[in-house]
This record gives structure tokens, C-alpha cells and sequence, in this order.
């Protein structure tokens, strides 16, 4: 099967971040990037299904500077196979001139299936993957935590409601986006990342759509209070629970 | 020519014949695995066979199975004069080697041969007896896929009594027969032979012919098991005759170079196979190992994962490497065994699916070995460090370890996490970097980088490690050893956020390129700060920035704490209080330090200096012989699901000495003792070397 996965660049979310001096993004000096989350899920997701049906391509799709060609070896080395980066000096926030950038690249690739995350763990716009399905007239099931396309016709999805799932079935080709719980994405092995590096990678000018939305302002959410002691023995227990009770309104 | 001439030069020709074939074989078999320099500092090499190889100092580790091992070895050298004399003999009946020594000579030669004859026969009926009746636990196997040779030991031990008997049989009944000079045989040297010969002169005394004829059947008895004794041996267990000192000669394990580091991999090579699936991807060393296990079992008895009901027999995989290398390596030789040779062809061209297809498709990894097994190693050494004969059980267990990681990326699933943290936060639990030096807040201890702004330089930096740098109870440690040195007036300096792990738990679980990114990129932060001393309180730190770091051009002079602390007690820079508790002690000792570095004197030694009113206990298994507590090898990150806990089996030991406090010298093995500890309801605290040590501080009086 003819696969493209879409893969962002994120930093490490587990990270005290600071805010740039223009106030309006975070200050990347000293962070560490990988491969958001969801994208490495939809990359394994994409792997299976190749794997279990033999045979078929799958290529790796990065928006953004030249910095993004690593991310998209990562996801050489987990076993896809080729990957095409649109370059761009910047990954603008708006999600349309990012969707029509990869519906321009996407259009001609004859893809049976194209795979997003369910949203990048940085911005958590979930809107890029719909707006490409919109513009490409394909089909789109967001959110997806499993995923069935043996017959090579249709898509079998399933996704997770609160206390309930439901399965949605759509003709390919098709856009999904990927939710946690489809497979872990494999550690790439060395053998892999040595495959990689002679797999093609080839970096094509983003064709970005107008960009209508931007970032006005960013701030970071207030420090958090330090605890307090409100006692050593049994004594403090009354007036713990007039503050649980008040206060945090816990209770 | 007499007929014996004849007969003998016919038997010894074939079976020398049919041995050289046999040879052939199992060296061609060898160069099947890479190649592994091993000729470099013979000086050392020398030492090891003779300290190891003819002193049996490992084999003597234990006591009743040594000694009689021993006598049989010896036995062996000195009565193997007596069978060259007697191959001579086959062909030149009249050679007498006594006769041609001066006599003193002639009396040691024949005499040594009575005594170690006898001397190896009991020592051989005692044997056979262990093998038979008591049978100890090493040396029964580990059930399905480990075979344990049993008979063949017996059939073995059998010969060997048998040619001992032969000896004497022969020479005792050649006294009751004439000289050359045609008059009764004077006895030289022959104490034991006279004797014997006693029991035939009395009343009814043996004629003359009898004599002879007895005398010579012991002679061809000998002479003919002889041959078959060396033919059966390249066919067998006990092949280690042959090879254990040659293999003791080529060995590593005890030197030359780095004891325990493993080795450094090419990630550039043009490959499809990292680390070892199948015998041809191990050294040609590692299969020499396989031909000079003898099966005793000695790795598999001090094993911390095998004894408390794990998978895993170091023995068993030495025993898979040479089952797998003599089912494969026919095949795969020209001329080895011709008729197979052309089925591995006809497989290799797809026409017949045989036998050998079959063989050819299975593999050392899997087939042989599980990876169940090879997790549930922790790296202790304790194989390595009490096999007789210097095999590596360690390696090969590495070797295929890094296959299933690098070339499968095939580990249990909680590694990943520890993989990720490592590559992404530079410890393998994911603490945030920034937090490295958080320990440090209110201490006034400089990094390196605030005294290279100043234009200052340390005499030593402290590498604080990820478990001293972030675990709660580790940070304690690391707080009091930074408190010694404040107190000792050490110039020290840490390297706060700039520190990350250098990948020691990376390599030990197989993953030998996230190992070397993050190896080279702590050397390239140390080089740039141009360290030269480097003092830690976690021995996988000190064992692998020390010992490994040299692979990659780090070159450092890395100091363990325990080793550290009894320098700067011994030269009276510490300042501690008089008197103190009369604590008893049991120290547990750290495999990194203990077997790797041979470190167990010197943390006891601080111990006593720092606690002058002491007593230190020993729990059973301790220094060399120290139990694991269970935390190496990654051991650390992966669950521990089958038989007894590790840790408990150790705690329990170091408990059982009754002491009030339990003194550790790891951080790791803090962890795992004191989890012990809670898990036995005990309260007996566990400390840190430098937490008794910092306990005893004397604070400055008056601060200023």
C-alpha cells in the first residue's frame, strides 16, 4: 500500500520553557526536538500495515527548515522509505498555509492512504490533517486508535468516545488521523539507522498557503504557590479540611 | 623389526593420524569467527598460565573438587614423561629412560611416576564417586537444552584410572622379572611397584614368564588407551585437556588490558549483523571457549540470576556455542566433512530441502539460546571471574545482547523508556536536565564552568552520576560525600547541568550506539575542561569512565569514592570526631568494584579508619565471591519476574551477620539493599561509605 505519513518536528515537552523575546514563541535555545508523539504512532501504524500486507511504499512528510531532515531520518530509520522534506524557513501557526503546502505535495503521489497524528504535541491545532483531506476531496477519520485496511478498500477505524468507541468506515484512499493506542513506535535499531542514511531524502520549496492566523501574544501560566504547613501532629487536621473543604474545594 | 615393533608403529601412526585430522578440523573450525588479536603482552599471558593455567589457583577456589583436579594435573605433567618414554619404547623396545639418567634422577623420575600414578587414581576414584553418588548441584544440568555430559565423564575418568593402573601394573611386575644383565631387578625409586610385587614372591611365587606377560599386557594396556584416550578427547567434554591452557594463555579475562570492559564496536562497518546471532559472528576466542569448557559448572553455582531461579547457566551458554559451532561449522568448512559440504550446497541452491538446510537455518540466538536468559544477566562477572580455565561467558552474553538490540531492536519493553531518557535527557529516567545540580543549592560548590569564567582550574571534579544527581536517597549520598571533601579542603568542582550519563547502562543492555554518542559527547565536555582526575561515588561510573572511556580518547584518572575517602582519611585530611557508636558492620561489596577493580580492601579500610570503634562482619559470599544485588547489567530497568528476588537473597546474607548497619559503596546497590531490606520488615539502615564517614564529620566550631 501506497502510504504517506506526515511527521512533525517537536521539542521535548518535558521541559521548563521559556518565552523568546518577540514574546510570541518559545525559546528554542537548549531544547531537544524529536518526532511528536502521535506522528511516531501513525509512522508505526503505517509500518503494520505494510508488514502484514507485503510489499508498498511509505514516505515520511516534514514541514519546515532543514533542521526537520532529522526528524525525518528518525523515521527512515524505523523502517519508512523515503521522505520528502517542504522546506520552509519557519513552521507558521496557521494550519491552513501548513495544509495546503502538503495537499500541493500530497496531490500527485497517487497515495492509498495518507496518516496523521492526531494533533503535534507543541501546538495541538488537530487541523492540518481534515483541512488536507478537505483540499485533496478524500475522506477523513480523525482520532483513530485502530486501524483495519486489509481489504485494500476501505478504511476500518475505531475511535474512542468517553466511556464508549465507536467504528467509522470510509472508503480509500483516505485521510486518518492517529490517536495513542495503535502500536508503540518500534526503537529504531542501528541497523535501521544505517539503512537510513542511504534512503532518498528529498527537499522540495513549500508551497504555504496564506497565513490568516497568528500568534499575538504567549505567556507562560503563573508559578505555582509554594505548599504550605499547616501543622506537625493531629492538632492541623481541623483546619486541613477547612481548607481542603474551602479553599481547594476538594472535598 | 619384532612383530610389537610393527604393531605399535601401525597403531601409533594411525591414531597420531586420525588426532592430527581432528586437529585440523577444530582449528579450521575457529577461524570461522572474527578475528580478535590475542598475542599482545605475552608477558602477562605467560603469568596467567602459569598462575592459573599450571598453579590452578582459580581451579583451588574450592577446596575438595580443586585439590583432587590438581592432582590429577600435575599428575598428568609428570606422568606424561613416563608415556613419552613408553611411546619411545613402541618403537625402540630397549630405550629405558632411568637408565640413561644419572641415578639420582632416574630414582626422582621413577619415583614421581609411582606417586602421581597413585596420587591421580585416588584423586579419580574420588571423582567418580562425586560424579555418581553425590552428585553436587553444578553439575547436573539446567534440564531442556543444557546437556550435561555425564557419561562421558565417567567414561573418561575410567580411562584415566585405567592408565593409572596400568602403570603400576606394568612396573610391579617387571621387578619380578630378570634385568638386562640377566640377574634380579633392583627397585629404584619404586617404593609402591616393590610393594606390590611383594604380594607375588611369597610361598607360591609367580614364574618368571607370568611375569613378563602381566608386565607387558600393563605396558600394552597402557600404551593402546593412551592413543585412544588422545583420539576421543577432540570428541568430547573433556577436548579442555587440550585446549584450557592454551585458552588460560589467550585470555583477557584477567588481563591483558582493561579487565571487564567490553569491547568497542566499528558503527560505520559495512554490516547487516551487529553483535552476534550465530557462532561465525563471535570470536575465533569465544569458540575456544566453547571447545575448553569441561562443563563444571562453577559460572553457573556463583551465578546471582541462575541460583535464585532465573533462566539463565553461563555454563549452558558456553555449551550452546560449541554445540552450535560443531552442528554448523561442518557445513561451512571445506573438507570437513565432504558429504555434508555438498548438501549445504544443494540447500545453498534451493534444490533439496535436507538436513542441513535445516541446520543452516537455525541460529545460536533463539534456537540455542533465549533472550529470556540473556536479560537476566547483571553483569556481575562472577562466571567470568571463577571459571578455571578464563572462559568469557560475559562476552557472548554481550555480543547477543547488542544483536537483539542493534540489528532487531528486539529488548523487554521496559527498557525503552530507560533508552529514551538516556537520549533524550541524558539520564535513563527522564529527569530534566536542569535539575542535575539541584543537590548542590546552598553548598557553595563550584562548576566547572563558573571556575573556567574565573580563570580557575580544580584539582579534581566530582562526577556526581544520574542516580546521585536525581534519586532521592542517592542525592544523600552524594551530599555527604560533597561535605567530606568541603571538610578535607579538596579544590573540587562538579559539572552541574553541563554532566549527562555516559552511557554505561546503554552498552550493558546492548545498545551500543546510543552508548557511543553519549560516551563521546561526556569526553568531549571532559576534554574541554581539560580533566585530569575524576573522583565519583558510583562504580559504574568509575568502571566505565575509567576502564572504557580509553575506546573512545578519554583518558582520565578516575578515582572510586571508597578508595578516595581512605586516601584522604589516611593522610588525616578528614577531620572526624573522637569515639563514637559501636556499630557493627557488614559491608556489601559492588561487582563493579569487588571483581571488576578488585576494590575490597580499601572501602573497609576507610570504614575502620572513619569508625575506629567498629567491628566489621562478612556475609557469607563477600569480596570476590560478593553476591550481585541484582541492579547491573540494566538489570536496574527491567522487571524481575521469575524465582527470588535478587536483592532479598542478598539481603537476607548480609542481615544474617547480625550487624547493626549495613554499609554500601553504590549507589545502585543502595537501591536494591535497601528494597531488600523494606521487603523483610527489617529497620537496619543502609548507608553509603561516605554517610559514616560524614556522620563522624567534626563541624567547624565557630562559623565565621
Amino acid at each position: 500500500m501506497k502510504i504517506a505519513v506526515a511527521i512533525k518536528r517537536v521539542p521535548d515537552m518535558d521541559t521548563r520553557f521559556k518565552i523568546a523575546p518577540s514574546g510570541t514563541a518559545v525559546d528554542e535555545t537548549g531544547l531537544k526536538f524529536d518526532m511528536s508523539d502521535f506522528d511516531g504512532y501513525a509512522a508505526e501504524a503505517a509500518l503494520q500495515i505494510n508488514e502484514k500486507q507485503g510489499g508498498g511504499e511509505i514516505t515520511a512528510i516534514s514541514l519546515g527548515p532543514d533542521v526537520v531532515q532529522e526528524t525525518l531520518r528518525k523515521a527512515l530509520s524505523m523502517g519508512l522509505d523515503k521522505a520528502v522534506q517542504l522546506k520552509a524557513d519557519a513552521v507558521p501557526f496557521d494550519g491552513y498555509a501548513i495544509a495546503e503546502a502538503l495537499a500541493a505535495e500530497l496531490k500527485g503521489g497517487s497515495y492509498d492512504l495518507i496518516l496523521f497524528g492526531r494533533m503535534a504535541i507543541d501546538s495541538s491545532n488537530q487541523s492540518v490533517g481534515p483541512m488536507v483531506a478537505e483540499l485533496l476531496g478524500l475522506p477523513c477519520i480523525s482520532a483513530v486508535s485502530q486501524l483495519d485496511v486489509s481489504d485494500g478498500k476501505t478504511v476500518k477505524a475505531r475511535r474512542e468516545l468517553e466511556g464508549a468507541y465507536e467504528e467509522v468506515t470510509c472508503p480509500l484512499p483516505a485521510v486518518v488521523t492517529i490517536d495513542e493506542g495503535v502500536a508503540r513506535p518500534r526503537y529504531p535499531s542501528l541497523k535501521g539507522i544505517m539503512a537510513a542514511k542511504k534512503k532518498p531524502l528529498e527537499v522540495k520549496p513549500a508551497q504555504l498557503g496564506p497565513v490568516t492566523a497568528t500568534v499575538a501574544k504567549m505567556e507562560l501560566p503563573p508559578e505555582r504557590a509554594a505548599g504550605r504547613i499547616l501543622g506537625e501532629n493531629a492538632d492541623a487536621v481541623p483546619e486541613l479540611v477547612r481548607l481542603l473543604q474551602t479553599e481547594a474545594k476538594v472535598l | 623389526m619384532s612383530v610389537s615393533q610393527l604393531v605399535y608403529a601401525l597403531l601409533f601412526t594411525l591414531a597420531m593420524g586420525f588426532f592430527a585430522f581432528s586437529a585440523r578440523r577444530l582449528v579450521a573450525f575457529l577461524r570461522l569467527g572474527r578475528p580478535d588479536p590475542r598475542l599482545d603482552d605475552v608477558g602477562t599471558r605467560l603469568r596467567n598460565l602459569g598462575l592459573i593455567g599450571f598453579a590452578q589457583t582459580k581451579i583451588l577456589r574450592e577446596r575438595g573438587a580443586g585439590i583432587s583436579h590438581a592432582l590429577v594435573f600435575w599428575g598428568f605433567l609428570v606422568v606424561t614423561v613416563g608415556t613419552v618414554e613408553q611411546m619411545v619404547q613402541g618403537f625402540w623396545p630397549a630405550f629405558d629412560l632411568p637408565h640413561l639418567l644419572p641415578s639420582p634422577l632416574a630414582f626422582v623420575f621413577n619415583l614421581s611416576q609411582e606417586i602421581f600414578s597413585v596420587g591421580i587414581l585416588v584423586a579419580v576414584s574420588w571423582l567418580i564417586w562425586r560424579r555418581t553418588v553425590a552428585t553436587p548441584k553444578r553439575l547436573r544440568g539446567e534440564g531442556k537444552g543444557d546437556p550435561v555430559h555425564h557419561g562421558e565423564a565417567i567414561l573418561i575418568l575410567s580411562i584415566i584410572a585405567t592408565l593409572m593402573l596400568s602403570i603400576l601394573v606394568e612396573s610391579s611386575f617387571e621387578l619380578l622379572t630378570p634385568g638386562p644383565d640377566g640377574g634380579p631387578r633392583e627397585p629404584l625409586g619404586q617404593p609402591i611397584a616393590r610393594w606390590l610385587s611383594l604380594f607375588f614372591v611369597g610361598s607360591d611365587p609367580i614364574t618368571v614368564p607370568t611375569a613378563h606377560l602381566v608386565s607387558r599386557i600393563g605396558w600394552w594396556t597402557h600404551a593402546v588407551l593412551v592413543l585412544v584416550f588422545l583420539n576421543l578427547l577432540p570428541y568430547s567434554k573433556h577436548l579442555h585437556v587440550l585446549t584450557s591452557l592454551i585458552n588460560t594463555f589467550f585470555s583477557n579475562t584477567s588481563g591483558p588490558g582493561p579487565v571487564g570492559a567490553m569491547k568497542p564496536m566499528d558503527l560505520e562497518a559495512e554490516t547487516d549483523v551487529y553483535g552476534a546471532s550465530d557462532v561465525e559472528h563471535l570470536s575465533w576466542k569465544n569458540l575456544l571457549d566453547g571447545y575448553s569448557c569441561t562443563e563444571c559448572g562453577r559460572c553457573t553455582a556463583a551465578c546471582p540470576a541462575n541460583t535464585t531461579g532465573k533462566m539463565l547457566s553461563p555454563r549452558k551458554i558456553v555449551v550452546n556455542v560449541r554445540q552450535r559451532l560443531l552442528e554448523k561449522a561442518p557445513l561451512l568448512v571445506p573438507g570437513a566433512d565432504a558429504a555434508r559440504r555438498g548438501a549445504a550446497e544443494q540447500a545453498a541452491a534451493g534444490t533439496v530441502a535436507d538436513a542441513a538446510a535445516k541446520v543452516l537455518g537455525k541460529k545460536l540466538l533463539d534456537d540455542y539460546i533465549t533472550e529470556e536468559e540473556l536479560w537476566a544477566c547483571t553483569s556481575c562477572r562472577a562466571c567470568v571471574y571463577e571459571c578455571p580455565v578464563s572462559i568469557d561467558q560475559l562476552e557472548v552474553i554481550n555480543e547477543l545482547r547488542r544483536n537483539l538490540v542493534l540489528t532487531e531492536s528486539r529488548f523487554p519493553e521496559e527498557l525503552m523508556p530507560a533508552f529514551e531518557g538516556l537520549e533524550q535527557k541524558g539520564n535513563p529516567w527522564s529527569f530534566a536536565p536542569a535539575d542535575r545540580g539541584a543537590w548542590a543549592e546552598g553548598m557553595d560548590i563550584p562548576t566547572m564552568a563558573e571556575l573556567q569564567a574565573r580563570g580557575e582550574k580544580a584539582d579534581v571534579l566530582f562526577w556526581v552520576g544520574c542516580m546521585g544527581s536525581f534519586d532521592e536517597r542517592a542525592k544523600k549520598i552524594t551530599v555527604a560525600f560533597a561535605r567530606i571533601l568541603k571538610a578535607a579542603d579538596v579544590r573540587f568542582a562538579i559539572l552541574g547541568q553541563e554532566e549527562a550519563c555516559h552511557g554505561d547502562p546503554a552498552r550493558r543492555m546492548g545498545n551500543e550506539y546510543l552508548y557511543q554518542v553519549l560516551a563521546k559527547g561526556a569526553i568531549e565536555v571532559l576534554n574541554g575542561y581539560e580533566v585530569k582526575t575524576i573522583v565519583t561515588h558510583c562504580p559504574h561510573c568509575f568502571h566505565q569512565m575509567g576502564t572504557e572511556f580509553p575506546q573512545f580518547g578519554g583518558h582520565y584518572e578516575v578515582i572510586h569514592h571508597s578508595e578516595y575517602l581512605e586516601r584522604l582519611l589516611a593522610d588525616g585530611r578528614v577531620p572526624l570526631e573522637q569515639g563514637g557508636d559501636k556499630l557493627v558492620v557488614a559491608y556489601h561489596d559492588s561487582c563493579y568494584l569487588g571483581r571488576y577493580h578488585e576494590i575490597t580492601e580499601q572501602p573497609r579500610a576507610a570504614l575502620k579508619r572513619a569508625l575506629p570503634v567498629m567491628t566489621l562482619v562478612e556475609p557469607a559470599r563477600t569480596k570476590s565471591r560478593g553476591l550481585c544485588c541484582g541492579a547491573g547489567g540494566g538489570r536496574m530497568w527491567m522487571e524481575e519476574k521469575d524465582g527470588k528476588r535478587i536483592n532479598v537473597e542478598r539481603t537476607e546474607e548480609l542481615l544474617a551477620t547480625g550487624a547493626d548497619t549495613i554499609a554500601v559503596a553504590c549507589p545502585f546497590c543502595m537501591t536494591m539493599i535497601s528494597d531488600g531490606v523494606t521487603a523483610k520488615s527489617a529497620a537496619t539502615p543502609v548507608m553509603d561509605l561516605s554517610e559514616l564517614v560524614a556522620a563522624r564529620l567534626r563541624e567547624p566550631t565557630a562559623a565565621s
